[in-house]
């Protein structure tokens, strides 16, 4: 009889943790104009992490948003659009993969395709592309899978804990067998 | 008044006297089978007692120990038997924990023999595959790299686009 509160607490932790391997994610994309001017504004909040990186990787002092969307995934099968007046980022969700999204994007200028290319991406690794010269600046294009941040910022500091890495994999299993 | 039934008793045990006696014998149509059937009644009356006599037991302590002994041996096994009605047993309990701490072990070790330390780590961005329009950016190249820092940034390079106006910077 004693056995059964113990089968129902199992019971509920496996259903706890494939719900947990539920959990909706959000991906933000930007369309960003990046420029060296005199007076720089300060970059968007949805940049500031990547701030940094974006200095030293295309040496603009600027980042400018100019379109951007955050779409939720519940299903990793959405598709949506980032517009600007003449460009528009369209991200096409294939599915939920063991890193993050797979994701096919399309950069359009107007209704000319630019660029195409399909992605894995990750939760915990924002993709950068740059795209075409504009003027005296750069057309970038950013993707970020927002997550828990506590979580991104510990799997930077330390190496991914196999333990952890196992048990997100038993969850990923679990989900699998109960969708 | 005496009534007949209590005479006759009486006459049988023997207990009437005097006039009443000689009325009673007087009444009796028959005295002479009265007086066999009064001797038949004094002789069972004999033999009851004699058979019926309580016997004595000759070895009632050594019977008192075992009625005591028997009651003493009930009282265990009920006490015995209502503290086995628990499943989780001290030896389960034992048997149950290390099956569980085995389970897990098995486990840990398999899943983490599924991801070997020299794999690149799951959680970079990966690029598939990049196309540009050939016919509108003939030059273009695409490099994929990934960034030194803490951010791990997967970055999609690209070269020879064709450029564009300022205008196309609007919002």
């Amino acid at each position: 009889m004693q056995l059964r509160p113990l089968l129902l607490a199992v019971f509920l932790l496996l259903a706890m943790s494939a719900a947990s391997a539920h959990a909706a994610h959000v991906v933000w994309s930007g369309l960003v104009i990046a420029e060296n001017v005199p007076q720089p504004t300060p970059i968007p909040p949805e940049l500031t992490k990547l701030e940094q990186t974006l200095k030293e990787l295309f040496g603009y002092n600027q980042f400018e948003l100019i379109g951007q969307s955050s779409k939720t995934l519940k299903t990793g099968a959405e598709d949506w659009l980032a517009n600007s007046k003449y460009f528009g980022l369209h991200v096409d969700a294939r599915g939920e993969n063991d890193a993050g999204y797979t994701l096919n994007l399309k950069l359009y200028k107007e209704k000319d395709v630019l660029l195409e290319t399909d992605a894995n991406l990750s939760k915990s690794s924002p993709l950068v592309i740059k795209g075409p010269q504009v003027g005296s600046g750069q057309l970038l294009l950013v993707l970020v899978v927002k997550d828990d941040e506590v979580v991104h910022r510990r799997r930077h500091a330390e190496p991914a804990n196999p333990i952890t890495a196992g048990w997100h994999r038993l969850q990923r299993m679990i989900h699998r067998v109960l969708p | 008044m005496k009534t007949f039934e209590e005479k006759w008793t009486a006459w049988l045990d023997g207990q009437l006297s005097g006039k009443e006696l000689t009325e009673f014998e007087a009444s009796l149509t028959d005295l002479a089978a009265a007086e066999a059937e009064k001797r038949d009644a004094l002789r069972l009356g004999a033999f009851l007692k004699e058979q019926l006599a309580v016997q004595a037991l000759n070895n009632e302590e050594f019977f008192s120990h075992q009625i005591h002994d028997r009651i003493a041996r009930d009282g265990q096994d009920r006490s015995r038997s209502r503290g086995t009605s628990t499943w989780w047993t001290i030896p389960r309990l034992v048997w149950s924990g290390a099956t569980a701490l085995a389970l897990f072990v098995i486990t840990t070790v398999v899943l983490m023999s599924q991801h070997p330390a020299g794999e690149p780590s799951e959680y970079l961005t990966q690029i598939l595959n990049s196309r540009v329009d050939p016919a509108a950016n003939p030059n273009a190249t695409i490099y994929i790299f990934e960034s030194k820092n803490d951010n791990k940034v997967t970055v999609l390079w690209t070269e020879g686009l064709q450029t564009l106006p300022a205008d196309y910077a609007a919002k």
